[in-house]
């Protein structure tokens, strides 16, 4: 295990477009935070009674314990960059055509799979890093009077890794089965941000939700738009209950999802020729 | 003694085309054994299911009598088809990555095979800086890290200039020297006839003939004789006991016997007896090529 690893390691660490990946999110998730930050403060900032008003009422969606929420939730629109890289991990092996060589040197079909499982895992962990200090960074600055409460809602942190995994599992099974990288990178973009979307708004309505068992969907469930949102009336605040509460049943979604994904990839390699 | 490759009615395949038709043959231990055919015969696919890229609709094949594993791939050096590496890591970088798979070699042993293929200078250069002739050479690298007993070769004088042709002819011969076992495909007669001991030939996925490279080609002796005088010689060879066949050439004559009953000797006599003297006299292997066009025109 250890030793496929190193291998994927040395496969990753000195190409050009995971560095810029892991730049490009590191300039992302603080960016798209910070800009709902400075969102938030300026509804609340004035002198005015409604701004106080908004200010009681809402809480701050970046102090602890919420900015481990909220961060996850604002950074999770950004699947798509690290899903990028992922494709190219796997695209990059059939346009080397290293996946038959890696064969050819020494591995068992499986072992080619589970190497790019790990680097799918890599990934995710890396991009949850990056979240975890975002997350922490607005915790610590955004209200100081609550940094006492920095471990509650300490979920989010799993929950985003299960999400980001699960997310660029997709992924990779797209760039697995395509095998070339724009086409792979094409049907991600439309689907991921139009197809899915359309989709499970059109089922919220017309199809009692039928849309929360999409790909996609089943994961970004795992974390529901900031308690934040909750405030502003009594129906959010029942949809907001309501997300939370699936929350436990959409980790089993996900999980499952996730785990047939690489099931399918384990077969179709195991018996495919390369 | 133990074949170190055992092929067992091997068939493939694509679609209606029958790219392989129950293929069997042996490869015994330390021979330099060349998998000769045209375009489009088989040979890639062949050494493709051997290296489990592809996997065969019929038969088995088994490598140091064990049926293949990742075990057994990881005692074989190959370069099958293409040199595959990838493109923004180095020699070194990518050496390092057959090491890691393969468990051949080490730090020292990647230097060793680079000087071997002459890559040591550009060793820290991007793969896909590289000439074709470069990358053919890193790949021939790969196969030979750490020393294997067995080495798979599919065409590997690919895209190497006439210099490295050359390299890579004396390369494998040292290599059989050392007692390795190397299995080569190519569609240069003359390089295979340069280095091979047994040979097999394949046209569209059939095995024409396989075994010793003098069984192979020798079914008949060839004895080239000449004089200044070619026409009489003809005329009076013509009655030579035991020779099945006359060929002219210019003032070359070639006189074909079956295998093992030309003696020069008696050519030799007889001319002299009859008041000729020659001044050639020699007994010719058929070329590879002959056989070859022999055995695959229709």
């Amino acid at each position: 295990m250890l030793a496929l690893i190193k291998i994927e390691w040395l496969k990753i660490k000195k190409y050009p477009a995971f560095w810029w990946m892991l730049g490009i999110v590191a300039l992302t998730y603080p960016g798209i935070n910070m800009m709902t930050y400075y969102g938030y403060l300026k509804a609340t900032s004035g002198k005015e009674m409604v701004n106080n008003a908004a200010r009681f009422l809402l809480g701050n969606p970046f102090s602890f314990p919420e900015s481990w929420h909220s961060v996850a939730y604002f950074s999770s629109f950004f699947i798509l960059l690290p899903s990028i890289l992922v494709i190219m991990l796997v695209t990059n092996e059939y346009t080397f055509r290293t996946h038959r060589q890696n064969v050819i040197d020494g591995w068992s079909r499986a072992q080619f799979i589970t190497s790019k499982l790990f680097d799918v895992l890599i990934v995710s962990v890396i991009v949850t890093l990056v979240y975890l200090l975002v997350a922490l960074s607005f915790g610590l600055y955004a209200d100081s009077t609550a940094t006492n409460r920095w471990a509650e809602q300490l979920q989010y942190i799993p929950l985003f890794l299960l999400q980001t995994f699960a997310q660029l599992s997709i992924a990779f099974l797209l760039g697995y089965m395509v095998k070339k990288a724009f086409i792979a990178l094409g049907i991600f973009l439309f689907y991921y941000l139009i197809v899915e979307n359309i989709a499970v708004a059109y089922a919220r309505f017309k199809m009692n939700d039928i849309g929360r068992f999409l790909p996609f969907e089943i994961s970004d469930r795992l974390i529901p738009a900031p308690a934040f949102f909750s405030h502003f009336g009594k129906d959010a605040k029942t949809s907001y209950d309501h997300a939370v509460s699936a929350i436990p049943e959409h980790i089993l979604y996900t999980i499952l999802l996730t785990s047939v994904i690489w099931l399918i990839c384990y077969r179709v390699h195991k018996n495919r020729d390369l | 003694m133990q074949p170190v490759l055992e092929l067992n009615g091997i068939s493939k395949a694509y679609g209606s085309i029958k790219a392989l038709k129950n293929v069997s043959y042996e490869v015994p231990e330390g021979c330099v054994f060349g998998i000769l055919g045209p375009n489009g015969s088989g040979k890639t696919t062949m050494l493709s299911i051997i290296l489990d890229i592809l996997k065969p609709d019929t038969g088995s094949f088994a490598w140091f009598g064990d049926p293949g594993s990742p075990e057994t791939r990881k005692r074989i050096g190959s370069l099958l088809e293409t040199p595959n590496f990838y493109q923004y890591l180095s020699a070194v970088d990518n050496l390092n990555i057959t090491h890691a798979i393969s468990g051949r070699g080490n730090t020292a042993d990647i230097d060793r095979v680079l000087e071997i293929v002459k890559l040591s200078e550009r060793k820290k250069s991007r793969f896909s800086s590289y000439s074709l002739g470069m990358k053919q050479r890193l790949a021939i690298a790969a196969a030979l890290l750490g020393d294997p007993q067995v080495l798979v070769f599919d065409e590997p004088t690919n895209g190497l200039d006439p210099v490295g042709i050359a390299e890579i002819r004396e390369l494998i011969k040292e290599l059989a020297r050392r007692g390795k076992t190397i299995i080569m495909a190519s569609h240069l007669l003359d390089e295979v006839e340069k280095v091979c001991t047994h040979v097999a030939i394949m046209k569209r996925g059939t095995l024409l003939t396989a075994g010793n490279v003098d069984e192979v080609l020798a079914n008949e002796d060839i004895v080239e004789v000449s004089s200044n005088d070619p026409e009489k010689l003809f005329s009076l060879l013509a009655n030579f006991p035991g020779c099945t066949n006359m060929k002219q050439d210019g003032k070359l004559i070639q006189l074909f016997f079956p295998v093992g009953t030309a003696r020069l000797e008696d050519v030799n006599r007889f001319c002299f007896e009859k008041g000729i003297t020659l001044n050639l006299l020699l007994v010719k292997k058929k070329s590879l090529e002959t056989k070859f066009f022999e055995l695959t025109n229709d």
